[in-house]
């Protein structure tokens, strides 16, 4: 493994927060009343490293993208796809943080706070989003759902751009109807 | 006949063949002209687009920038990479291989490929690394702690003055919220509501108060319903109601951070802040909306500090990103300059070379005697002129060559006529009678042939000896004066006929000598020819003497009767006469008529020695015609004993029998009495292929004959016998001449004589077994 590639991995965590290696991202997922609530919090990243590009007036977002996933091996076993996208825009002259959570493109919330922690914590998860619907799961069956997570902008680089940069986390659960 | 030998069939490429060809195969990309201006246009395009978005990256988004520009940089900087390690590699292999295989100019190809590969390489290698430092030094310069400091004083002065100033209106809202507290809202006389709220208008505490009430019971719940508004003068015509009622409606509500900046379509901005009035029980009673009034210069003086420290710190956060696009783009230049140099100097090393290459092969081509091979020419620059004056140097060579081959074949002919000329002219000389020898201008015998080794009793081995020592020789004396004469300005002697003793015969010789010249007319030589004309001679002595007896018989025998009967007369008138007379005239009658009969005997020899009839020859059995003549002899002579050694291959030979009979006859009768009729006579019959003739020997052993009778022996008139007319062997000799054939006398060893007598036979006559 190549220098570059320790460097790309470095700053990949240096962004992301150096946190618990194992769990980095909780995912919780729960099926209820035909939607499947999916709750993910980045328990194990920090977000300090986000706070300059905040600052700095830059449109930060983090994407969760989240599949849900039959846990077999299968060629294909994404049963459906979402992407949560939370971003925040500081204005630095009035020293409000502007938040807007996207669901695939279509806006879930919005926020204008004077508060860092709101802000910070706004990105840092989200709660009991129904994401995915339980119409085409099979009863009795147990489902995966992965969430990986990258951050935007990427003040990161290397010459060797093709690294994932981003953390996952998963929850497996039995959907009983 | 010489052999026209045809030249090897021409190789396949042809002049107007390889130019067709070439015109029909498609040019390469690296010689399309038309294909390289677009390559390069392209590559400008490209460069000019990649400048383009290098000197906006600074303006571009951070997303953009760090995720699409650099993605795209980055490809580009691995497909270069990746062309360079192609171009590079394919070159390296390329060379070895070349180099491998031998071929012409690969040394020198692969000295030329690496200069221009160093000569790019390293200037690209040490600007690339400078350059990198330059930029990464460059990039921590523009963020510094002055730079710093005075942006962020800036952003800070801009960002109090705001939080200032919506502090003041938050603070006025309040304030004025809890003076309208105890009022009720409700009535229709806002007067006391406007004097409460006139004077902080009037104070520019705030530019715009706007008062709201909560609801009643029978309007819409939550929408607060706006009691008064006051306005400063300086205050904007145009301003949002909905802005303001939203705030109040939050301020109703309790809800936090009531307040709100508004841009406005004429510039400038409203800062705005809601607090909600509360009655003496604290239930809210209604809500109060102050606006502050920011002018445009201002608003725009704060933005754009405000801005500046945004670029500033974006540009910061996004250091690493925008090294990375400079840095990738740098690369990009350099690996584009390595490649294009590279590929540029690897064609200008096979541009150069390939020519020179193909010139090479060529000549090798040409060399090994394909004289149509032709290079095409691809340039019509210098190489191509070179290429052109190759062509033509191998036309010329071809033409050459061709004339070369037609010289040779001719030159071929030509030799092969003169070898034939010398054989047919050698096999005259090894067959011919006359003797012919060759003496260069040295003096030294150069050829002679077997007839003059024969005439003049000479070994082989004469030739390349000096004339003089040959011809210095007792023997052959008389010819040296024909045979020494030398240089140009010898001449040539007459002809003369000389007279030879070669093996104790007397050998009639006519000689001549000619000089030889070169085709420049100097002299080369001289050849001496000497023809034997001992039969020639003979055979004028024959003719003469048949002549001679035939008018001998003319002459003779026509008063021969009338003298006999004169003499038979004579005898019969005689008849009556005395005795004496009578047997006087008997005498002299009888010796008259006696001797006119031997002269009428031997005018009929001589007259049959004249007319001897033609030889009339058929194929005869040799050996049953011999033992039919001997039969003759036998119980004849008792004390002569006749032997018999007949050959087992002798064939039928054409021959008149009668005529040889008298040969066979005349020979023996001849050693019969040379032996006084006692002795041994051997019959020998011989054969040889060789010279296609048989060979009838009659040997005797009596006393010989002495060498110089040997070349009279066959002359008319010559006789060793005291009685003979001499014409016996003279006929003899005559038959077998008439038969082609020849007759030779020797000595019989130990003693006697040997006649020989060659007849001729057909090569292919049946053979015959004879009996011994």
């Amino acid at each position: 493994m190549t220098v570059t590639r320790w460097l790309v991995i470095a700053l990949a965590a240096a962004v992301l927060g150096s946190a618990d290696p194992s769990r980095p991202v909780e995912v919780t997922a729960v099926a209820r009343d035909g939607r499947i609530n999916v709750s993910c919090v980045l328990a194990g990243v920090r977000l300090d490293e986000l706070d300059e590009p905040i600052r700095a007036g830059l449109t930060t977002s983090i994407t969760f993208d989240a599949d849900l996933r039959r846990p077999l091996w299968w060629f294909d076993r994404t049963m459906a796809s979402a992407s949560v996208v939370a971003s925040v825009r500081h204005d630095t002259l009035t020293g409000r943080y502007q938040l807007t959570r996207t669901i695939d493109g279509r806006t879930d919330d919005t926020l204008v706070t004077n508060d860092a922690g709101a802000a910070r914590k706004f990105l840092a998860g989200f709660a009991r989003l129904a994401l995915f619907s339980t119409a085409d799961l099979q009863p009795n069956v147990e489902y995966l759902v992965l969430v990986k997570v990258r951050t935007r902008p990427r003040v990161a680089w290397s010459f060797w751009p093709w690294e994932s940069g981003a953390v996952s986390g998963s929850a497996r659960f039995t959907f009983i109807p | 006949m010489a052999v026209l030998r045809r030249s090897p069939p021409a190789p396949s490429v042809t002049p107007g063949g390889a130019s067709s060809q070439a015109r029909a195969r498609r040019r390469p990309f690296r010689d399309n002209p038309i294909l390289l201006l677009l390559g390069i246009l392209g590559l400008i395009a490209l460069l000019a687009g990649t400048m383009t978005l290098a000197s906006r990256s600074n303006r571009l988004s951070p997303d953009f920038l760090s995720e699409v520009v650099l993605y795209a940089l980055s490809v580009v900087d691995v497909t270069m990479l990746v062309a360079l390690v192609f171009v590079l590699a394919r070159s390296v292999i390329k060379i070895l291989v070349e180099r491998r295989r031998g071929l012409p100019f690969a040394r020198f190809r692969a000295k030329l490929v690496i200069a221009l590969l160093a000569m790019t390489l390293v200037p690209a290698v040490l600007v690339l690394g400078v350059g990198s430092e330059l930029i990464l030094t460059s990039v921590d310069r523009w963020f510094n702690a002055p730079m710093d400091e005075i942006l962020g004083s800036a952003q800070r002065i801009a960002s109090d003055y705001y939080r200032e100033r919506q502090r003041q209106v938050s603070d006025e809202a309040a304030r004025l919220a809890r003076s309208l507290g105890p009022l009720d809202l409700g009535k229709a006389d806002v007067g006391p509501v406007r004097d409460v709220v006139a004077p902080a208008v009037a104070d520019l505490l705030a530019g715009l108060v706007e008062v709201y009430r909560a609801p009643r019971p029978t309007e819409p719940a939550g929408v607060p319903v706006s009691v008064v508004d006051v306005a400063s003068p300086t205050m904007p015509f145009v301003v949002s109601r909905a802005s303001a009622d939203g705030l109040a409606s939050r301020a109703m509500a309790d809800q936090p951070d009531a307040w709100l900046r508004e841009p406005l379509d004429s510039g400038g901005e409203l800062i705005r802040a809601a607090a909600p009035i509360r009655r003496a029980d604290g239930a809210v009673a209604g809500a109060v909306v102050a606006s502050l009034h920011l002018t445009g210069d201002m608003e725009q003086r704060a933005r754009r500090m405000t801005k500046a420290y945004e670029s500033y710190n974006q540009l910061r956060v996004m250091k690493q990103p925008l090294t990375g696009v400079y840095l990738s783009f740098f690369l990009m230049m350099t690996l584009m300059i390595l490649v294009g140099a590279s590929w540029m100097g690897l064609y200008l090393a096979k541009r150069i070379t390939r020519p020179v290459q193909r010139i090479a092969s060529a000549a090798k081509e040409i060399g090994a005697g394909h004289f149509e091979h032709r290079v095409e020419p691809e340039t019509s620059d210098e190489f191509g002129s070179l290429v052109e004056a190759f062509n033509s140097m191998a036309d010329e060579l071809a033409g050459n060559r061709q004339r070369l081959e037609q010289s040779t074949h001719e030159l071929e002919r030509k030799h092969s006529e003169v070898e034939e000329r010398r054989r047919f002219t050698e096999a005259v000389l090894e067959r011919v009678a006359t003797g012919v020898v060759t003496i260069d201008e040295t003096g030294r015998i150069t050829t002679i042939n077997p007839a003059a080794l024969r005439l003049l009793g000479l070994a082989a081995s004469v030739v390349g000896e000096p004339a003089a020592t040959v011809f210095g020789a007792a023997d052959l004396q008389p010819l040296a004066a024909f045979a020494l004469a030398r240089g140009a300005g010898a001449k040539d002697p007459h002809p003369q006929e000389l007279s030879l003793t070669r093996d104790g015969r007397e050998v009639a010789l006519a000689v001549a000598s000619t000089r030889l010249h070169t085709e420049g007319g100097a002299a080369d030589g001289r050849v001496l020819v000497v023809d034997d004309i001992t039969p020639l001679i003979r055979a004028q002595k024959v003719a003469a003497w048949r002549e001679v007896a035939r008018r001998l018989a003319h002459e003779i025998k026509n008063p021969l009767t009338p003298i006999q009967l004169c003499a038979q007369r004579l005898q019969r008138q005689f008849a009556t006469s005395p005795d004496h007379v009578r047997a006087l005239v008997d005498e002299c009658t009888t010796t008259i008529v006696g001797e006119v009969d031997a002269l009428k005997a031997l005018v009929d020899e001589f007259s049959q020695f004249a007319r001897m009839p033609a030889a009339r020859r058929e194929p005869t059995d040799l050996h049953e015609l011999l033992r039919r003549t001997l039969a003759l002899y036998d119980g004849l002579f008792e004390r002569v004993r006749i032997e018999t050694l007949f050959a087992v291959d002798v064939p039928r030979v054409r021959l008149d029998p009668d005529q040889v009979r008298r040969v066979i006859i005349n020979l023996i009768d001849n050693a019969v009495e040379a032996m006084s009729q006692e002795g041994q006579i051997v019959i020998e019959t011989q054969h040889d292929p060789a010279a296609a003739v048989v060979r009838v020997i009659i040997a005797d052993n009596g006393p010989g004959i002495a060498p110089g009778d040997r070349d009279k022996l066959f002359m008319p008139y010559f006789s060793t016998k005291k009685r003979g007319s001499g014409l016996g062997l003279a006929i003899v000799r005559r038959i077998v001449a008439e038969h082609g054939g020849t007759i030779e006398v020797g000595d019989n060893q130990p003693s006697g004589t040997r006649f020989t007598m060659e007849l001729p036979c057909e090569p292919d006559g049946a053979g015959l077994t004879g009996a011994v």
